[in-house]
């Protein structure tokens, strides 16, 4: 049975492109016909993220309009054969489309895809009910910050008022090494706060950066911890719900003796 | 002194419990959407129905918004210094 998830937040920059790339990209690999859809009208980005951006002819307004059919506008990864991109239009605005429309475009490709992601643009207005007028489900992006939690809550009312099932959050860009030293929430506090349930940590990584610099999410890249933190939560939402969450260096009797003597790693995470 | 062993060990206090606790007031405050006057005159009403019943200290009367798992409580502390004897 096909199902579509809407990736939202509230607040913009904490991570809902580069989520939707790269759940999309793992749930791809893990054998699932996937289209990702790009919802932000007016402010694209998901083709950059994904290195799509130069093989764009029709967008998502297109199809709506019919100006062209749904097939022609999706276009194929070709690092990956079961990765399709539905592109937003750079020139129009998010009133060019209403929720009946998505709700029609969302069900046509159910039927052609195991998993459709829509990539919801940042607010509460159009944009945002657009997105998720035919999500089955909405998982909610926060970083660990007062901001985006803030606005997360808001969201999570939105998603319970539009009457979706209990969304699912992701914690992005967490950093061990300022958990450890009481300088940013951990997962319980934000749990806590939240009252929803955890299906994802991102570790704050610099593969993250040149992921986008090149134009390639990574959860293509099996080596990189951050793909291995999509994969897992990829895994979660296909019915393993108990995959562990990946180690990220924790503190202990060395990180206490290192701050003894003033030692301090640089870097991230 | 083992506050001062351990705080060279673990370091400083971090700033996190300050944002956990600014975030848990602003989450309350979206949420009811009362602004601190409005809080201070339901304050001010709640105190003088409960001492037509009651002798309360209205110094040490507390009465703040919290949230948990979800729903808003106002939760209020007022000590009674005596009850008074009804009117009849």
């Amino acid at each position: 049975m096909s199902e579509c998830i809407v990736i939202t937040s509230g607040k913009g920059g904490v991570g809902k492109t580069t989520t939707s790339a790269n759940l999309a990209v793992a749930l791809s690999k893990a054998g699932n016909k996937v289209a990702v859809v790009d919802a932000d009208i007016g402010l694209r980005n998901l083709d950059v993220i994904l290195g799509l951006e130069n093989r764009i002819v029709y967008d998502l307004v297109h199809v709506i309009e019919g100006e062209c059919r749904l097939k022609q506008a999706l276009i194929k990864d070709k690092r990956n054969k079961n990765l399709f991109l539905l592109p937003a239009a750079q020139t129009r605005d998010k009133n060019s489309v209403n929720p009946e429309q998505m709700r029609e475009l969302v069900s046509e490709l159910k039927e052609d895809f195991d998993y459709v992601i829509v990539d919801c643009p940042a607010g509460i207005e159009q944009g945002f009910r657009n997105s998720i007028a035919g999500a089955d489900r909405a998982i909610i992006v926060t970083t660990p910050e007062v901001s985006a939690i803030r606005d997360a809550d808001r969201i999570i009312g939105l998603v319970e008022a539009a009457e979706l099932p209990e969304p699912q959050l992701i914690i992005n860009r967490f950093r061990q090494k300022m958990v450890d030293r009481g300088d940013m929430m951990n997962t319980e506090d934000i749990m806590e706060i939240l009252a929803i349930p955890l299906v994802g940590i991102v570790p704050d990584h610099e593969e993250v950066i040149i992921s986008a610099n090149r134009g390639v999410p990574a959860a293509y890249d099996d080596e990189s911890v951050v793909g291995e933190s999509y994969r897992r939560l990829a895994r979660r939402l296909c019915g393993e719900p108990e995959v562990p969450y990946i180690a990220l260096t924790n503190g202990g009797f060395w990180s206490g003796f290192k701050r003894l003597f003033g030692i301090t790693a640089g870097g991230t995470a | 002194m083992l506050d001062i062993i351990n705080r060279w060990i673990h370091g400083p206090k971090g700033s996190k419990d300050e944002a956990k606790s600014r975030l848990k007031f602003l989450l309350v405050h979206d949420q009811v959407d009362l602004s601190p006057a409005e809080l201070d005159a339901m304050k001010t009403e709640i105190m003088e129905v409960i001492s037509r019943y009651v002798n309360v200290d209205k110094s040490s009367a507390e009465f703040r918004l919290e949230k948990d798992a979800g729903s808003v409580a106002l939760v209020s502390n007022v000590p009674v210094s005596r009850v008074v004897a009804r009117a009849v």
